[in-house]
């Protein structure tokens, strides 16, 4: 089953290759409906699978990891980026020296442990209906055909090397597919081909590599002073180097979870077309942040290096959240507030209990569809009305309503009740509270967990209060029709969050919280009940004698140059000190 | 018992309503409304023309209503206060909801500061519950009145909790959500009739809803929570009558420079 959900995605990319538009839709239902029954199957079984590699395919992997690294500093000099030739110079050197000083494996290269086979429901269920969205989006997309082709292809592939990398149990194995999801997002940011997707991509490419250096630069400690590069024994080791190690690898999951310093590359990637900022830069490739966190958290638990991650994690959730504030794009917000939530999951992730780490597996479930709702939601925007800062969407509810709602419930889910990602941050206080006795540092994640939340709420609705704003019944309202294809996977992406946000209710066995499910029954009788209304009398909105037309006020706030640079500052330091307490410790 | 209370927690509250109307216009030597003022004016808006602009404008007022007294029979049950913070976070975005859903400019700005309230108490009211169950072990208000004593280990909590209690119930200096010079009705300028009785009574409810949160501090003592609600009541009301309106960032600013700070410093307080 393992090796159907790699290789299934694989033999599709090449089929769509050659194929029309129908047959690409027939084949990336295919891919999503067979993915989501063996990712769900998968789940259902507990047994823990390890194999190892055949002697070939890792000459291969080695090979191919030589000719990607290659492929950078060729990419650094065609462009003229000396940050990308010295990083890619600098892991082609570590890389070698890696494999030679890799003790021969006596554990095995792959591992499906529980983590990774919840991390399969997210990559195929939400991953698997990106792609039968990005057909549709590719059809309006002004280049040549084959290039369309491509890109779905490459979508495809995507898939299938993040299936690999959540079951990668060796460290270099694990480094070559990072560098594979690091090769996805530079050719699918510069998909466009124009000046600003080249310097973002360049700027994605030397940022992410920077990753690439400390797992590089954590496996050689492994390896040299713990005699080990497979994940699972290099765990069960303690004392010595592993915690710096460990902070080494913990560093490249902020670089990937692209924390602040480092946010600049995934607001970068936002020119790309929408179906990579969906899937990419929020809902598969940035979980690798936490997925790596959760990894290492059995090692983190309550030493100094776990504490140091938790309050990083914790502060990049309020620095971020403060910062999309200032921003009017829409899909920047939506970034922004990505990585703010991926600062939470790895906050959660890194304190380490049983309880606050399924928290942080809930979080990233429930953010990947919401994140991928929202994002598929924007992509319409972009593609059926040619909108894309939140400033010209101004009574929005007016011409596209079907769209909006998606937004909105987009939004909904990501900060109210009854929503998953809303009973996460809840079950996360309820957690962190009872843990405050013993670990008084928690508190900076509590506080930091609070008004973060808060500050979301603000940054969502605010976003809202430009897209509602509808105009009196006296009005004419025209009907909006969605195309299909972007219908279908919206539609099915709300199911699956209202789902799932019942689901996780249910399972609490909590009869208080399923109160908390009775707002839905308000949404759902809505209708009847505006049907009641038909027998108030209608008016129009009164100005107060004014004549001006109505303008929606947003609020702004954008921090002054100084405190954004202190908040720059404070992150990078904060980023250095991971490394610094790993070694002390 | 307890649920004649909860059935009856709107027109109780519309009683704490007039009573402080009352005490307002007695500090400035003046005679003020009837004391039954609240009342009168239920009847004489039911006997209104109701006029709305959509339907779902008018619905999600009803909907914040029915929220809210939700939440206020929650505290009555004696439930997880968390689940009651974020049950009235429901309430509120309810309202917010409806403000932003009509194309009127006031009704934004209305709906604008009421969000902006919402980021400054919402952290406080929070930290006061995570304090709460610090001091009594339990997230439950039937475990949290079981225990006395907060004012000495939660002091500082408090008057974080002091602070915000003028943006809950919409006084100086914190009054910014019912400017009238500034924004009109703010949320409530484009209801009528019946509906406006909801919003109307909504407010009702909201004084219960903060002062409840007053009255927990009291612990076991009901007489102290009885106590602590009367004083800061008049507190609330006297520092009404001789304050003026602050600006809805300079609001913000206070809370999240005064009073988090201090609600910070007392749960650092307890658990070193």
């Amino acid at each position: 089953m393992l090796l159907t959900l790699i290789l299934l995605p694989i033999a599709t990319a090449f089929l769509i290759l050659y194929s029309s538009t129908r047959i690409q839709y027939l084949l990336s239902a295919a891919v999503l409906g067979v993915g989501s029954f063996l990712s769900v199957s998968l789940f259902m079984s507990t047994e823990r699978v390890s194999f190892h590699l055949p002697f070939l395919l890792n000459a291969m992997i080695i090979a191919a990891d030589l000719v990607l690294l290659i492929y950078f500093l060729v990419q650094g000099k065609k462009f003229n980026s000396p940050k990308v030739i010295v990083l890619a110079a600098a892991q082609l050197l570590l890389y070698i020296y890696a494999e030679y000083a890799a003790p021969s494996g006596r554990s095995a290269e792959i591992v499906v442990d529980e983590l990774s086979r919840f991390m399969f429901l997210i990559i195929n269920i939400v991953g698997g209906i990106i792609v039968l969205y990005s057909v549709r989006y590719m059809e309006d997309e002004s280049v040549e055909p084959y290039k369309k082709r491509h890109f779905i292809a490459a979508m495809l592939l995507f898939l299938s090397v993040m299936n690999a990398i959540v079951c990668a149990n060796s460290l270099l194995l694990f480094f070559f597919l990072f560098e594979m999801t690091t090769l996805a997002s530079y050719q699918l940011i510069a998909f466009r081909n124009d000046e600003i997707s080249r310097a973002n991509a360049l700027r994605a490419l030397w940022m992410n590599q920077i990753g690439g250096v400390v797992i590089l630069a954590g496996t050689l400690v492994a390896a040299l002073v713990l005699d080990t590069v497979m994940l699972d024994t290099l765990l069960q080791h303690s004392g010595g180097m592993l915690l710096f190690s460990v902070a080494l690898l913990s560093m490249a999951a902020l670089v990937k979870g692209a924390s602040i310093p480092f946010d600049g590359w995934l607001l970068g990637a936002m020119v790309a077309p929408t179906p990579v900022s969906a899937m990419l830069h929020s809902a598969t490739m940035v979980k690798i942040a936490p997925y790596l966190i959760l990894k290492l958290a059995p090692v983190l638990g309550t030493t100094l290096l776990g504490g140091v991650l938790s309050i990083t994690g914790a502060l990049v959730f309020v620095a971020a959240a403060y910062l999309a504030l200032s921003r009017s794009i829409f899909k920047e917000i939506l970034g922004y507030s990505t990585v703010a939530l991926l600062g939470l999951m790895m906050a959660l992730a890194a304190i380490g209990t049983k309880e606050s780490m399924m928290l942080s597996m809930v979080l990233m479930l429930f953010h990947a569809l919401s994140k991928a709702l929202l994002f598929l939601a924007a992509g319409v925007l972009e593609k059926q009305y040619h909108l894309k800062s939140i400033e010209e969407m101004s009574a929005l509810v007016h011409r596209a309503p079907k769209t909006v709602g998606f937004i909105v419930l987009g939004f909904v889910s990501l900060t109210l009740p009854p929503f998953g990602l809303f009973m996460g941050k809840l079950f996360a206080i309820t957690s962190v509270a009872s843990l405050l006795r013993e670990r008084p540092l928690l508190l900076i994640v509590l506080v930091s967990m609070i008004i973060g939340s808060t500050l979301l709420v603000l940054l969502y609705f605010k976003v809202s209060s430009a897209l509602l704003s509808n105009p009196s019944d006296t009005v004419r309202t025209e009907k909006e029709r969605i195309p299909q294809g972007f219908s279908i996977p919206l539609v099915l992406l709300s199911l699956l969050i209202l789902f799932a946000a019942v689901g996780f209710i249910v399972i609490q066995h909590d009869v208080l919280l399923a109160l908390f499910t009775l707002p839905l029954l308000f949404v759902f009788a809505l209708p009847s009940m505006i049907r009641s209304m038909e027998h108030y009398d209608r008016t129009a909105i009164y100005h107060c004698g004014e004549k001006e037309s109505f303008d929606a006020a947003l609020v702004y706030y954008e921090p002054s140059v100084r405190i954004k640079g202190m908040i720059y500052w404070g992150f990078g330091i904060l980023f250095v000190a991971v490394a610094f307490v790993g070694v002390l410790s | 018992m307890i649920w004649v209370w909860i059935a009856l927690a709107p027109i109780l509250g519309g009683l704490v309503y007039g009573g402080e109307r009352v005490l307002r216009a007695r500090m400035q030597r003046r005679l003020g409304p009837p004391f039954l003022q609240p009342f009168y004016d239920m009847f004489k808006l039911l006997d209104k023309r109701t006029l709305i602009v959509h339907a779902p404008h008018a619905l999600l007022a009803v909907a914040h209503f029915f929220a809210l007294w939700f939440s206020v029979a929650a505290i009555f049950l004696g439930w997880n206060l968390l689940y009651i913070v974020f049950l009235h976070l429901i309430a509120q975005m309810l309202l917010i909801l409806a403000g932003y859903s009509v194309r009127s400019a006031y009704s934004h700005l209305g709906a604008n500061r009421e969000l902006l309230m919402l980021v400054a108490y919402e952290p406080i009211l929070i930290l006061v519950a995570v304090g709460l169950y610090l001091v009594s072990g339990s997230f439950e208000i039937t475990g949290m009145i079981q225990k006395g004593n907060y004012l000495a280990q939660l002091p500082l909590l408090f008057a974080a909790l002091l602070m915000i209690v003028p943006i809950k119930v919409k006084k100086s200096p914190f009054d910014v959500g019912e400017a009238h010079q500034e924004i009109v009705g703010g949320v409530e300028i484009e209801y009528s009739g019946v509906f406006y009785e909801f919003l109307y009574m909504s407010r009702f409810l909201e004084y219960l809803f903060i002062y409840s949160f007053v009255f927990i501090f009291g612990g076991e003592s009901v007489w102290l929570g009885a106590v602590l609600v009367a004083g800061v009541f008049l507190l609330v009301n006297l520092v009404d009558n001789a304050t003026a309106r602050v600006r809805t960032p300079q609001m913000i600013k206070i809370i999240y420079m005064a009073a988090m700070p201090l609600a910070v410093l007392n749960l650092v307080w307890i658990l070193l």
